[in-house]
């Protein structure tokens, strides 16, 4: 787990730093500054302070922080703020005290290794796999679906793994690192025992456990014989190779990309996932005002069961965001932002996945 | 004192009435957070364990009508409202010091108008900077109004302490980018002043509100100037052996009117401290940036004159790397842990003066405090980046790196560290503050500061403000 004296260092450098506010999702839905990273801070230092116990008006500041990375991703001085809460919410948990919402979604986790369904371990061997993840299996399975034909298609033999397997994100997000080490043990386990060498990653969530969280935050080292690769990053290396049908009649010229939750923490995948688009479309996508490395999640962080308020706010935000910029529709890779999209989504917005889309313009791979 | 009893729930029921239960709190977490604000007073106060004093409820309108009716509610139980945009203020400027009411702007955050043919925007109070930034910019526009605090502060903010930005020399203060404003008065009466600030139609009554800070009432909506982003910003550095030859090129460059968009000079102390903590460079002297913009020809040409000016003073040219390293890192000095931080004490005093004051008015503060405050070790900085055709603006700073532990021990060095500055200020023909405003930190220099001329603001303050509802103790009414 972080360092206590990490942990401490962000709280009191984050405390009355208002730096990253303008990239700060939950205050700009609330207008609310004690959700901001420095209102969060505030609390728990002062909480720390014995100025404020954790009680229910403490304790609904504490788990309001969505974990999206969008703080240290503008934080010139690189302050673990998400892992400091994290860190908090554990010894929140330890004490008994964390909410009955959180309590319940780690018991799915401790009881399936998924907190949305079941686990299916894999039993194929490979070179190349493709990590599927809890929300890939479970909440949008055509994408996985998809993303397994367009990889067929590019002459790739690969293996699913970690088919409705958390990585251990939302445990650890929650407060439970133990339950998040036995998480990440597990993942490691199945990706060695399936002899995969080459790891594609359907969801930048799992992406970012495994390059960032496991090392900061668990304490765990990703086996250095496998590489891991964004899948985005794959298929846009391949649209050389791609020969696209041609669209019948005219592009509406009216699709945005939504770039997904956790993309500000893995700036690298902005480029790859529009030249993907472009080609999927036939047209540049439109640009949502929160894009790139602004870029506001949805609610499918642990969100969704700390603060399920928030996380409601936070898609529809994002959809709303869309409708201001005169979209008619949204395309988007991760699994676990398209289901919280579709879900929230009231308005005529098409909601498009990535993959399905290029799968269904894709004539064959040279 | 605690406001306990049926009152509050009275007060707490009509606000919900008018925002909505959701958009008024009373919750404890919600209350400690908003009873400090970036003044470090209540900063260090909280830090050190003590309670500060909250305010009994935090409110966040939509809009200018529900901002009137909280004003009459506020009125009619006589209790304080103090208007917050981003909370970014280090003047104490939003502290609820009698409790009451914490009025959140920040749900007012539209953009209602961009007109690319005037090239304006109108844009409610409470919309963050930075986010108006990026929307304007879409269009190949800024809102040439630059503060470090951009990522936090609201529109309502840079207006209502007279904000001043990085590019200030050469596009103005916060103030000189406003045509309209939509304010509310303290009784409740909504108004909008004229599109036009340039005229000869009687006084200029809308400035009134501008340096307020929510003392006569809640900007609720502006119309800024906007520019069209610059085809290219040419940035370089040069070393002065000292800081006199450094301020007279400066002077030069201004009064000759070649117009950089910045000039930020370092006196030797920061150039020792500050740039070398963050940009790196090891240096002795007075370190100046220097910037112009806009058309490429025009630019390299002032750019040319300029440095034909400095080079008479003998000063060192560094190159552009190090003007367009100061100008990409330019907001990292606030970032912890690299910015000033408890459990230091430390305070800007920065002043403005006429050319023909400023370097004696910089000695004398200077001296003041360092001779003063000798024993407790304390480092005096300054730089000077608000470069006017008459005069400049000095951001100097003391900093404290042993303060005493005991909270209120620590509350009377600060303030007799700052009635030295301001005192010396005062003498030598300086303003108590040239962009951060006054609230609570310098209230009670403002009869001193205005002499004669502040009856006239007191009586029209109680004639805006006969309950004195709005922002108590602050810009010195009350003092
Ligand atoms: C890191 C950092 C850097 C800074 N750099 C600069 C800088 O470069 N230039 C500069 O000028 N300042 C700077 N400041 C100071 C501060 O950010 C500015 O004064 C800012 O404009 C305040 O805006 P705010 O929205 O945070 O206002 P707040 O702090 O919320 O309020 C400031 C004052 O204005 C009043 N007020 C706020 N909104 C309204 C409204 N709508 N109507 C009426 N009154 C209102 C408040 O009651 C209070 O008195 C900096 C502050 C920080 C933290």
């Amino acid at each position: 787990m972080q360092q206590m004296n990490t942990v401490i260092g962000a709280i009191e450098n984050c405390r009355f730093c208002l730096m990253c506010r303008h990239v700060a999702p939950v205050g700009h839905i609330t207008h609310n500054e004690s959700v901001t990273p420095h209102g969060i801070a505030l609390v728990a230092a002062m909480q720390r302070r014995g100025q404020l116990t954790w009680d229910t008006s403490t304790l609904s500041v504490l788990y309001a922080e969505p974990d999206g990375g969008n703080c240290r991703a503008h934080c010139v001085t690189d302050q673990p703020l998400p892992a400091a809460i994290a860190a908090i919410r554990a010894e929140v948990a330890d004490k008994g005290l964390a909410p009955p919402e959180v309590v319940r979604a780690h018991d799915r986790i401790v009881e399936n290794h998924s907190v949305f369904g079941s686990y299916e371990p894999a039993n194929e061997q490979g070179e190349w796999g493709l990590f599927v993840g809890d929300a890939g299996f479970n909440l949008s399975r055509e994408t996985m679906h998809a993303a397994l034909q367009l990889l067929e298609a590019c002459g790739l033999d690969v293996v699913p793994v970690g088919c409705g397997l958390d990585s251990g994100f939302i445990p650890c997000s929650l407060g439970y690192p133990k339950t998040a080490r036995a998480q990440a043990s597990l993942c490691i386990e199945e990706v060695q025992r399936t002899s995969i060498k080459k790891l594609l990653v359907l969801s930048p969530q799992d992406l970012f456990a495994f390059r960032q969280m496991y090392r900061e935050r668990l304490d765990i080292t990703w086996p250095e014989e496998i590489v891991i690769i964004d899948l985005v990053d794959f298929l846009a290396g391949q649209v050389p190779n791609f020969k696209m049908i041609p669209l019948a009649g005219t592009a509406d010229n009216a699709t945005a990309y939504v770039d997904p939750t956790h993309a500000v923490r893995l700036p690298g995948r902005f480029d790859a996932a529009r030249t993907l688009c472009e080609v999927a479309l036939g047209y540049t996508p439109l640009e949502l005002f929160w894009r790139q490395d602004r870029a506001h999640p949805v609610g499918s962080t642990a969100i969704q069961f700390t603060r399920p308020d928030i996380g409601v706010r936070l898609t529809e935000a994002r959809l709303e965001d869309a409708v201001n910029r005169g979209a008619q529709s949204i395309v988007c890779d991760d699994p676990a932002t398209l289901h919280e999209l579709r879900l929230r989504n009231k308005s005529n917005l098409r909601v498009q996945g990535l993959y399905e889309t290029l799968l269904a313009r894709l004539a064959r791979h040279s | 004192m605690e406001w306990t009893g049926l009152q509050p729930e009275m007060v707490r029921s009509e606000l919900s009435e008018i925002v909505g239960d959701a958009h008024v709190s009373t919750d404890d977490a919600d209350r400690l957070v908003y009873a400090t604000d970036w003044f470090w007073l209540p900063q260090m106060w909280l830090d050190r364990g003590e309670t500060p004093r909250k305010p009994d409820y935090i409110v966040r309108p939509k809009n200018a009508e529900e901002i009137s009716a909280i004003l009459q509610v506020a009125n009619a139980y006589r209790i304080p409202v103090i208007p917050w945009g981003g909370g970014s203020g280090s003047q104490g400027g939003a502290l609820p010091v009698f409790g009451g009411i914490i009025l959140d702007t920040k749900r007012m955050n539209r953009i209602i108008e961009i007109d690319e043919k005037s090239l304006t925007v109108t844009a409610e109070a409470g919309i963050n900077g930075k986010q108006l930034e990026w929307a304007v910019n879409e269009k190949g526009l800024m809102l040439p109004h630059y503060p470090a605090s951009a990522n936090c502060a609201t529109l309502g903010g840079y207006l209502a302490p007279r904000g001043t930005g990085t590019i200030s020399t050469k596009y103005g203060k916060a103030e000189d980018l406003v045509l309209r404003m939509q304010v509310v008065l303290p009784d409740g009466h909504i108004l909008r002043t004229p599109i036009v600030p340039q005229h000869a139609a009687g006084p200029d009554f809308y400035r009134l509100f501008l340096g307020s800070e929510g003392t006569f009432g809640v900007i609720t909506e502006a119309t800024m100037q906007l520019d069209y982003l610059p085809d290219c910003r040419l940035l370089r550095a040069v070393l002065f052996d000292d800081l006199t030859n450094a301020i007279e090129a400066g002077r030069q460059i201004m009064t000759r009117r070649l117009d950089p968009f910045v000039i930020r000079l370092y006196d030797p102390r920061s150039t020792a401290s500050r740039v070398k903590k963050i940009l790196g460079y090891e240096l002795e002297g007075a370190y100046m940036v220097l910037g112009f913009d806009g058309d490429k020809e025009i630019a390299a040409l002032q750019e040319e004159k300029a440095m034909d000016i400095i080079n008479g003073f003998g000063a060192r040219d560094l190159g552009r790397e190090p003007g367009e390293a100061w100008w990409n890192h330019r907001y990292d000095f606030y970032y912890p842990p690299q910015s000033l931080k408890l459990p230091w004490m430390y305070g800007t005093t920065e002043t403005v003066t006429t050319y023909d004051k400023i370097e004696k008015l910089y000695f004398a503060e200077k001296k003041a405090v360092e001779e003063g405050f000798k024993e407790w070790d304390i480092d005096f900085i300054g730089h000077f980046s608000h470069w006017f055709h008459w005069g400049v603006m000095v951001y100097t700073r003391f900093i404290i790196r042993n303060p005493p532990d005991d909270a209120k021990e620590a509350v009377r060095l600060h303030n007799r560290v700052w009635n030295t500055a301001m005192t010396a200020v005062l003498e030598n023909g300086g303003m108590v503050n040239e962009h951060h405003g006054v609230g609570l930190k310098l209230s009670r220099f403002m009869r001193r500061q205005y002499g004669d001329a502040w009856p006239l603001l007191e009586r029209i303050k109680k004639t805006l403000d006969p309950n004195g509802i709005m922002n108590p103790g602050k810009v010195g009414f009350g003092h």
